[in-house]
């Protein structure tokens, strides 16, 4: 294998059928290009070697994750503030449904994934889950969990809370001009 | 081909003969001359590479970019060129 310049015409051939490379007679101006289509296939078939091991710990490792995801949930639904916010509450309805569709993937994935590409699997998450966070979240270590908002909650209430304020306003002068049309009617 | 152009028109119109290396679509002075240099003067030697190779694409597409570095476009119309000439001639 190390040296296939000095292997003969037919040994070169040999290994080409091995490979599965379509080939034709093996002549000294076609030698050459023959002697590396093998090497990029020993090359290949190297490379695919570690990449099935590696769906295999990945298999493990989103299971793993997954029962780790049970927790914020909970957390959420004992927070205090959630009544101010009911969108919280939706999102931790939407989690907790995400937790239901999530495994229901996750089992299918594990079966298929012994023979595929770990890198397939991003993909059916984002189709699946309703959130942005729920495909980050199941391929991230624990320690990191907490930063899996796009924008941070109080970053969210104090939106919510400027909207409120001003839609108050809007409303207390909204209340003045009432009074008007009732006078005209009369 | 939806678009062949003048010089694949030319090629594949007649028996190549001992026509140059150049006169085959795709190869250009520059390419021509490195197939030149590695002993494809003529484009009957090229033929000749091409039948070795099955007439398969992707092989001859791959020598001919190991042996003078032709790019995707290149390689695709002088495979073009000698797959029709084949089929009128061979």
């Amino acid at each position: 294998m190390s040296t296939l310049s000095s292997k003969s015409d037919q040994e070169i051939s040999v290994l080409l059928d091995e490979y599965g490379i379509k080939h034709g007679p093996v002549v000294d101006s076609t030698r050459s290009l023959y002697e590396k289509k093998i090497l990029e296939a020993m090359g290949n078939k190297k490379k695919a070697k570690p990449s099935s091991d590696k769906t295999f710990y990945r298999e493990e490792e989103e299971e793993v994750t997954y029962v780790r995801y049970r927790t914020p949930v909970s957390v959420l639904k004992h927070d205090p503030l959630h009544h101010i916010n009911p969108y919280l509450r939706s999102r931790s309805e939407y989690s907790s449904q995400d937790f239901v569709d999530n495994t229901r993937v996750i089992s299918w994935r594990s079966g298929k994934q012994s023979g595929r590409e770990h890198h397939d699997t991003p993909s059916t998450y984002s189709t699946m889950s309703y959130s942005n966070a729920t495909p980050v979240k199941c391929s991230v270590p624990v320690p990191e969990e907490k930063s899996h908002r796009l924008i941070p909650l109080w970053v969210q209430f104090l939106v919510f809370l400027a909207v409120a304020v001003f839609l108050y306003f809007v409303f207390c002068n909204m209340e003045s001009t009432h009074s008007e049309p009732f006078k005209q009617v009369k | 081909m939806s678009s062949t152009s003048k010089k694949h028109k030319d090629f594949v119109a007649e028996p190549m003969g001992e026509k140059k290396v150049m006169a085959l679509a795709g190869i250009g002075d520059a390419l021509g001359r490195r197939l030149e240099e590695k002993g494809f003067d003529k484009a009957s030697l090229v033929l000749g590479q091409f039948l070795v190779l099955n007439r398969n694409e992707k092989l001859f597409r791959d020598w001919l970019k190991d042996t003078c570095g032709a790019n995707s476009k290149q390689q695709g119309d002088c495979y073009g060129c000698l797959k029709e000439w084949c089929d009128s001639f061979l």
